[in-house]
């Protein structure tokens, strides 16, 4: 049962291919290759450099302790046909460690992905990020920005301007990645999901959509002829003047997103008590039920309707039950931010009639 | 202390008449082995059309731009690519196929616990799978073998066929899943404790639970989406307050549990073929069957992980991860103790073994690869692209698929009385091995480099690797080619194996090649595990097995 | 005894038969199959279920702008129906085991119709509802497949049951092996048991 010679010879060499590959991964120019464009991906890739390392070291060592048994315990011409091998059954010692040994590097990795996961999602949502909403289609992307009238092809964003994406979409699933932000969330219609990063590099980046979302999902990315999004991260004063010219080409695009039917909605029989509770789960990541000056995302909506401080609605148009309901249904653009539609928050003409009822009812 | 083989006259002593005809000997058969080889037929006859399906998808990506077919032809290929692979190949090759063949006779039992049932679950794949290729006629599946809502919903009606047929899959493996659990518990021989079973009965016996539980689970699933999309049943329509994330969960819940259905089986495999092939116990016995039991249940607790950039609860993902990496401890001890099982073994490379070796080498950088995907902030990068294309093509192609290629090279003598050859089956490894990393190791860097799955072009900077690849895939499938043509030269040509060529210990090699119907003249009892290879056989009572002696006499009914 | 209870019911054939050693493995097989099937059966319900708690706990409040009333009292009464039937069953059972026929063939007959009239009653409720499954929205999705699931499974309940008699009619059981029978019993009470799930659930919270 003694280890040999050629078990330790065999140890040492695969300990040099350990470490070579180690040392690959450590200071592989990973980001000559992919640029890291925001603030986040750096520790993705630090992960990735954790995670490549000690998965090609281990799996050096795992195979190249097959290859060596397979080399040294192979049958040879001098054993008697009837040879047969070490009776040893099991080994608690051996056995222990190698439970043992998987399971410090799990509770290592879990540590180091936890912290990780803390520092990347956008579990507290920062208060002053420059806030945007992208919307899948098939098959391109849209992004709309506060004070920018309608919806605009790409996306640009200020160099070191902390950003709040918020991704939804239209019809079916999509995704939002840029590979160079290693980062990508899910555009599911009905549901609003975020991203906040901030960019910390200019450039010129590739969006792509990774979910299966039909015929030309393969074209769905930046490059394509049919003038597809790209990710511009701009100098300040650049991003300023791209600004300015989209919300002037932009000027009398209309905020309303158009939908399939933009017919006006009966806003009879509304029920309060339904409204409330569709309000708790799809409006109170955006709204509080408090004055217009307290802003998560969108301002706060106690007393939209009879506050005499606040006559006019963002949409500039009376204070009136309809137009509630039009901002409901078309979604709204303004200084403030983006409001999403009917279809993107996924909610039906008669959700619509009861969270107006809800909202007049909050005095 | 173990009894010898006593008359009881009960189940064990029940033996069906010899089947008479044609019809009643191969085609309705009740008989487990002849089921598991028709399964094995089925399954072969379908991953030839996986294979040719896989194939097309390498020759559209030859080329950026594609070109090969429309995008709306490749999304139905790759769709039933993997749709086949899955549910119609491996799946019922693993469990249906050689759970069939040799679980009954290595627990020493005449038959399952259900023959009838299990004839009914085997004709329902058949039938099952042609459904699902008569989409084609009525415009076929596209949106993936994992067909998220609302995309199916905008499918052809093909998808509704898509999702009838792999239902009736399901009710068939829940069936044999059934049989299967009942007949481990409760037919093995006298003397075969749980801790004497051969380690391929423990997969067999862990796997069914999974069989029955989670394909019943993807049962609902499919129903539910099945009357979304003929009804308008709104399970899944956001428009109508349905929910997308809801079908994630549901069919997740079950296709998680079924990565483990397709390799579970393949463990024990391998736990047979080094032992035999290294003339050494199988190291640390309890704990290999232990930790199968171990993935088992831990995979029922990590479906979420396929959906970390879906918009799920943050506060949700941290548990998935974390139970998801756990999966490697119980899997790294299986890993070591076969490397352990190697060493100071006198191992003889055959086919069957340079197989099992090469399942390990791949598998395991599959299930790395796997763990980095737990990580949550590295699937936000990794999510839907190629990279998790390789992930699953390293455990499934170089796990399930050798696995089942080395079983099928160690079994066919037990199957049909002859040997495969030898030289063309290490060529076929060798083929298969090349090739399979040529294909699949560049999707690695491919996907962390920006290239996306379910694609039918894409960037001009992925061309080349994508050539490579392409090329690979057709050493892969000469190999795999190479294999079925020694299958069906050898069945008439093969040498004669006599009933134990390579010497194995298990219960099944100790009667004759090809397996009489009754299997055993006489119910042996047992003593202890297969694997002491200093020691006499752990059996009693087959003495008469190999002789001219008459076979028993079929209970009247 | 055995044989005087058959004279009395007047049917030949179920003469006293001692279970011997392969009726009993048989019957422990039949038992454990039947009880798996069952599990997977639960499976099928819980998957249902937890789509319906999920759609109702994401998405939109509850109930849902347009989810018709539901009649508690109608459903309570249904209830008890159905409660009833287990009893019933459960006597048919314990009768067949002291060798009563005729007890026995009476609770069978009354398990069955309580359950006719539970679906009766099941179908009452569908009609007051008035919508129909594809247009009720999630409220339907949950409510209409769940209980149609149930129903359907009571329809074949009482089909087995049905058919379970006739057999024990015709001698097919012996009062020493009945393993048809058990089952039969097993079915009926899961059925019970799936029911006060989907009450709780639909009814009462
Ligand atoms: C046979 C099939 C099979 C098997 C066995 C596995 C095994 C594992 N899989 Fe895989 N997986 C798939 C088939 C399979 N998978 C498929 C088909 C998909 C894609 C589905 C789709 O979207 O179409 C997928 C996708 C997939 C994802 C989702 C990725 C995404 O879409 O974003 C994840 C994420 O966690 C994952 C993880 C794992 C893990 C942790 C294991 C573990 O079980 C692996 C454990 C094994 C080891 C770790 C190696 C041996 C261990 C050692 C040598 C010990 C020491 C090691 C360590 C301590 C690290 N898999
Ligand atoms: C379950 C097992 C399994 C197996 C064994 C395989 C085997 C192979 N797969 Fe598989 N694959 C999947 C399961 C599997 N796959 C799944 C689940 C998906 C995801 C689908 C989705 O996204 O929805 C997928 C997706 C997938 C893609 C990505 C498609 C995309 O995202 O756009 C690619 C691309 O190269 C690919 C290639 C291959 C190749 C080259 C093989 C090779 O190993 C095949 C080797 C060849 C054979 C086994 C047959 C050999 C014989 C012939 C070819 C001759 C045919 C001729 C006659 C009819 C006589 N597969
Ligand atoms: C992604 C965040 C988000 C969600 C979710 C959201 N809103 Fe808004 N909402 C906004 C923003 C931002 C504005 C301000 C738009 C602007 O003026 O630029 C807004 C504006 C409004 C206004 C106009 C307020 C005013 O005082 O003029 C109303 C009314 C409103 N939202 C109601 C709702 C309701 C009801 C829901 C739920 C169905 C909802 N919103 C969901 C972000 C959101
Ligand atoms: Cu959009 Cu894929
Ligand atoms: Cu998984």
């Amino acid at each position: 049962m003694r280890l040999d010679r050629g078990f330790w010879t065999a140890t040492a060499v695969l300990t040099v291919l350990a470490l070579i590959v180690i040392f690959w991964w450590v200071y592989a120019p990973i980001t000559a290759i992919m640029p890291e464009a925001v603030d986040k991906a750096a520790q993705i890739d630090a992960l990735y450099r954790f995670l490549a390392a000690s998965g090609s070291a281990l799996f050096v060592y795992v195979v190249g302790y097959i290859v060596y048994f397979c080399v040294a315990f192979r049958r040879r011409s001098s054993h008697a046909a009837d040879a047969i091998g070490v009776q040893i059954h099991d080994s608690h010692k051996l056995e222990f460690w190698w439970t043992l040994f998987p399971f410090l590097f799990v509770v290592g990795l879990a540590i180091i992905s936890v912290r990780i996961f803390y520092g990347i999602e956008p579990i507290n949502m920062p208060s002053n990020s420059l806030v945007v909403e992208g919307l899948g289609h098939q098959w391109y992307y849209t992004f709309r920005y506060p004070g920018i009238n309608g919806e605009v092809k790409q996306l640009h964003l200020p160099l070191n301007q902390q950003v709040t994406l918020h991704v939804s979409s239209y019809d079916v699933i999509h995704s939002f990645w840029v590979p160079d932000m290693r980062l990508k969330v899910d555009m599911v219609p009905g549901l609003v999901n975020t991203l906040t990063f901030t960019p910390t590099r200019t450039g010129r980046y590739n969006i792509v959509c990774t979910e299966f979302c039909g015929t030309l999902h393969g074209d769905m990315r930046s490059g394509t002829p049919n003038d597809k999004a790209y990710l511009f991260i701009d100098t300040p004063a650049q991003y300023k003047s791209w600004y300015d010219s989209q919300q002037k080409a932009n000027a009398n695009a209309s905020n309303e997103i158009a939908v399939a039917s933009s017919s006006s909605i009966n806003l009879t029989g509304g029920d309060v008590a339904a409204g409330k509770a569709m309000f708790q789960t799809k409006c109170s990541a955006c709204h509080a039920v408090a004055p217009f000056e307290q802003k998560i995302v969108g301002p706060g909506l106690k007393g939209v309707l009879h506050d005499p401080s606040h006559p006019n609605l963002v949409d500039g148009e009376k204070a009136t039950p309809e137009d509630v309901a039009k901002i409901l249904q078309n979604g709204f653009s303004g200084p403030l931010g983006v409001m999403p539609n009917q279809t993107a928050n996924g909610i039906s003409d008669k959700d619509i009639a009861n969270l107006v009822a809800y909202l007049n009812s909050l005095k | 202390m173990a009894v010898a083989a006593v008359h009881s006259g009960g189940i064990a002593d029940h033996i069906h008449p010899e089947p008479q005809g044609f019809i009643r000997k191969y085609v309705f058969s009740i008989d487990h082995k002849i089921i598991g080889i028709q399964y094995m037929i089925t399954a072969g006859i379908f991953m030839l059309l996986a294979g040719a399906l896989a194939e097309m998808i390498r020759a559209q990506l030859m080329r950026a731009n594609g070109g090969f077919m429309t995008p709306d032809t490749f999304n139905t290929v790759f769709t039933m690519h993997g749709s086949t692979m899955v549910w119609l190949v491996i799946i019922p090759l693993l469990t249906g196929g050689f759970g069939n063949l040799v679980m009954p006779v290595q627990i020493g039992a005449r038959d399952v616990a259900f023959p009838w049932l299990n004839m009914i679950a085997f004709w329902i794949f058949p039938v099952s799978g042609l459904m699902l290729y008569s989409s084609f006629l009525m415009g076929a599946p596209a949106a993936g073998w994992t067909e998220y809502p609302p995309m199916s919903l905008q499918g052809a009606p093909g998808t509704s066929m898509w999702c009838a047929a792999i239902f009736l899959v399901g009710v068939g493996s829940t069936m044999t899943g059934m049989n299967f659990l009942v007949t481990i518990l409760k037919m093995r021989a006298p003397g075969m404790t749980f801790t004497r079973m051969p380690l391929f009965v423990w997969g067999q016996f862990v796997t069914a639970p999974l069989l029955m539980i989670a394909t019943t689970a993807l049962g609902a699933a499919l129903a539910a989406l099945f009357v979304q999309r003929e009804f308008g049943v709104p399970f899944f329509d956001p428009t109508k307050g349905g929910s997308p994330l809801l079908w994630q969960h549901m069919f997740w819940f079950y296709s998680h549990p079924a990565v483990y259905i397709m390799i579970l089986p393949a463990f024990g495999m391998i736990s047979e073929i080094f032992p035999t092939f290294g003339r050494k116990p199988i190291f640390g016995y309890k704990m290999i069957a232990f930790s199968s039991c171990a993935i088992a249940i831990l995979g029922f607790m990590v479906w979420a992980h396929h959906m970390f950039t879906s918009g799920m609860a943050p506060q949700l993902q941290l548990p998935f991860m974390v139970l998801t990496m756990l999966i490697a401890i119980p899997t790294g001890v299986k890993i070591f103790s076969w490397m352990a099982t190697l060493w100071g073994g006198v191992l003889t490379f055959s086919t069957a073994m340079l197989y099992s070796v090469g399942f390990l080498a791949l598998f395991t950088l599959g299930g790395i690869t796997g763990v980095f995907l737990a990580a949550v902030p590295f699937d936000l990068h990794a999510h839907g692209t190629y990279f998790i294309v390789a992930h699953f093509h390293y455990v499934i192609a170089g796990g399930s698929l050798m696995g089942a290629l080395a079983g099928l090279y160690f079994w066919f003598p037990k199957m049909t009385g002859r040997m495969l050859n030898e030289t063309w089956g290490k060529w076929s490894f060798w083929l298969y091995f090349i090739g399979m990393n040529g294909t699949f190791l560049p999707m690695h860097w491919l996907g962390l480099w920006g290239m996306p799955r379910r694609i039918a072009v894409y960037d001009p900077q992925f061309q080349t690797w994508n050539q490579i690849e392409s090329v690979f895939s057709l050493v892969m499938t000469a190999g795999i080619i190479l294999t079925f043509v020694n299958v069906l030269v050898s069945m008439k040509r093969g040498k004669k194996s006599g009933h134990n060529p390579w010497d194995a210990r298990t219960l099944e090699w100790q009667i004759p090649s090809p397996m009489p119907y009754y299997n055993f003249k006489h119910i042996p009892s047992v003593f202890a595990t297969p694997y002491d290879f200093a020691e006499p056989l752990p059996y009693r009572g087959l003495e008469e097995e190999l002789t001219d002696s008459p076979p028993p006499v079929p209970a009247a009914h | 005894m055995a044989v005087a209870s058959v004279t009395q019911a007047g049917i030949v054939g179920r003469h006293h038969e001692e279970p011997d050693q392969l009726y009993v493995e048989t019957r422990e097989l039949r038992v454990q199959g039947f009880l798996l099937f069952m599990v997977s059966d639960l499976v099928l319900f819980s998957s249902f279920i937890f789509a319906y708690l999920y759609l109702r706990n994401t998405g939109q409040g509850w109930p849902p702008p347009g989810a018709p009333k539901l009649d508690l009292a109608l459903a309570a009464i249904n209830s008890v129906i159905l409660f009833g039937s287990g009893a019933t069953m459960h006597f048919a059972l314990e009768n067949w085991k002291h060798e009563k026929f005729m007890k026995f063939a009476g609770w069978m007959v009354s398990t069955i119709v309580l359950g006719a009239m539970f679906l009766s009653g099941q179908i009452v409720e569908y009609g007051k509802l008035a919508v129909g499954w594809g247009s009720s929205g999630i409220f339907g999705a949950g409510f209409f497949t769940l209980t149609g699931m149930h129903g359907f499974h009571v329809f074949c309940g009482i089909i087995y049951l049905t058919i379970l008699l006739l057999q024990a009619a015709q001698g097919k059981y012996t009062f020493q092996k009945y393993t048809g029978l058990t089952l039969g019993t097993l079915y009926w009470h899961f059925v019970d048991v799936i029911w006060v799930v989907l009450f709780s659930i639909f009814y009462l919270i």
